[in-house]
């Protein structure tokens, strides 16, 4: 990876680091940080630093980590390798030992019979479930918003697909059984806030949600336990919504009479109650809502920005499209920024949560810039815009991206 | 459900289960505040550091005096840092001036 001449422009030496840090030279690439990549907006450098069990990814923070995968994975297959899955963590006091023997989940609150299982108890509820389907971070493409958006600036990579295996809420909680009263479920995890007094990250599903058989505590990603960074050994899965739901490492669900009202639920993570929950540039919400599902995506995956493709000679361009799950019908590609449009070729079909592949063949009969685009469709109708839409916490992203190849 | 494979290869899996405790050692952090003579700066490197990483600062986007004052503001009030009414103004000035819109990227006259 590091030597690759066509990655060079993209890769610095770790000379930047230098600057305002003690560590510099042959001491910072000892502690692994020797490579940094450029992200295409303001402020965009980073180092690719190894975190354990994971290749070079792009830090964003290091304390809590938030990795992001570099896009170039998502042309390497449609499931986004363990050691490449990004990291998102909010609160630094995070787990870094778990002993999977004395690890117990706890099940309590408005249930008929609070519960404390053990991974093994966990593992024999049920004949274990599986799902293929995409995580997605709220912010991802943040870097990207314009006007620009503070919050983590993050570039296209904090997304990823996978295949989860674990048990479904629903089991769990039909075991403990819910009382009458019983209206949302609160998700708790071992990592922890740094203060006493910093609002622990809790997240809540209502209680239909939680029941609807989809929504699962996986214990293996890909066919592997989890990595520690991605919530190792037991996370939320909850198909078709933003990351922020995934809660990492749970130990502890308590169901709940009234509409949990923690900070991460009732003041973070929520986006404008308006159609496409957008607002003008700029403008804040008069009333807001907890984020719920993912927009419609696509991307090309084959070509980069500033590649060159050959006139007269095909290329296959290759990318990957998602949505919400209900999903993907059609995927159009044009090659004249937006002009025309042709259908692309669906490719292997992993599940409607799933990344879902798509290619077509282009052929330039011109020297000089192609503006490529990609735009999809799901089964019932939703497409991405071709204007980008704005909120105020930058979330949400689903503009049709573009990329500038040159023909030669 | 086509999404959805029911599998029983309990056995299967049991081979990927771990019996010893999984243990990680995160990387060193590396980001340091950049240096300033503004009061601001011994503050910001007194009590930011404790709760988190200063990589946060670095990628924003150039951003105005009031984002900093809600971000210093936040970690006060809703995160809780104990950060005293007296160190909040210091810290935003240097934050402005060394990571936001007030920062000075041409050299002073005379400097």
């Amino acid at each position: 990876m590091k030597s690759a001449p066509d990655r060079r422009r993209f890769l610095q030496t770790s000379a930047m680091l230098a600057t305002g840090a003690a560590l510099g030279g042959p001491l910072s690439r000892l502690l692994g940080a020797a490579d940094t990549v450029l992200m295409p907006f303001e402020n965009g450098e980073r180092d690719l630093v190894a975190y354990p069990q994971k290749r070079p990814l792009i830090r964003m923070t290091a304390r809590p980590p938030q990795l992001e995968t570099p896009f170039a994975v998502f042309n390497e297959g449609l499931l986004t390798p363990n050691d490449a899955f990004f990291v998102r963590y909010h609160l630094s006091d995070i787990p870094t030992s778990v002993d999977p023997g004395a690890f117990r989940l706890k099940i309590h609150g408005k249930v008929a019979t609070p519960l404390t299982l053990s991974l093994d108890d966990i593992k024999k509820l049920a004949p274990p479930v599986e799902v293929v389907a995409v995580n997605q971070c709220s912010g991802n493409s943040r870097g990207f918003f314009k006007p620009r958006v503070n919050g983590g600036q993050l570039g296209h990579g904090a997304m990823g697909n996978a295949r989860w295996t674990g048990v479904a809420v629903k089991t769990i909680l039909e075991k403990a059984g819910l009382a009458k009263e019983a209206r949302q479920v609160a998700f708790n995890g071992l990592d922890k806030p740094p203060l006493p007094g910093t609002p622990d990250f809790v997240k809540a599903l209502d209680v239909d949600h939680a029941l609807d058989g989809e929504v699962m505590l996986a214990w293996a990603m890909n066919g592997e336990d989890l990595p520690m960074l991605n919530g190792y050994p037991l996370r939320l899965v909850v198909p078709g919504y933003y990351g922020t739901y995934w809660v990492k490492h749970v130990d502890d669900i308590e169901v709940l009479d009234s509409v949990f009202t923690g900070f991460w639920m009732s003041a973070a993570y929520r986006t404008p109650d308006t159609p496409g929950r957008s607002v003008a540039p700029g403008t804040t919400a008069k009333k807001t809502e907890p984020i719920q599902r993912f927009t419609i995506r696509s991307f090309i995956t084959s070509l980069t920005d500033q590649a060159t493709v050959t006139v007269g000679r095909e290329t296959v361009v290759r990318g990957i499209a998602f949505d919400s799950g209900q999903g993907i019908r059609e995927v159009a590609f044009s090659s004249d920024g937006g002009r025309t449009w042709r259908v692309a070729n669906l490719g292997e079909d992993l599940g409607r949560y799933s990344f879902r592949e798509w290619k077509i063949a282009f052929t330039p009969t011109q020297r000089g810039s192609h503006t490529l685009m990609a735009r999809a469709l799901n089964r019932i109708g939703e497409s991405q815009p071709l204007e980008p839409l704005w909120n105020p916490a930058g979330y949400l992203r689903n503009v049709v991206e573009t990329v500038h190849v040159e023909a030669v | 459900m086509k999404n959805r494979r029911f599998i029983a290869l309990v056995a299967a899996l049991g081979a990927v289960v771990r019996v010893t405790a999984l243990e990680i050692q995160l990387p060193a952090e590396t980001a340091r505040l950049i240096a300033s003579p503004l009061p601001g700066y011994a503050l910001a490197t007194g009590m930011c550091y404790n709760c988190h990483s200063v990589d946060y600062f670095k990628m924003q986007p150039t951003s105005a005096r009031a984002y900093w004052q809600a971000t210093v503001t936040k970690m006060q009030k809703t995160f809780a840092a104990p950060v005293p009414d007296e160190a909040i103004a210091p810290i935003v000035d240097y934050l402005v001036k060394t990571y936001g819109a007030e920062k000075s990227t041409a050299p002073k006259p005379g400097s």
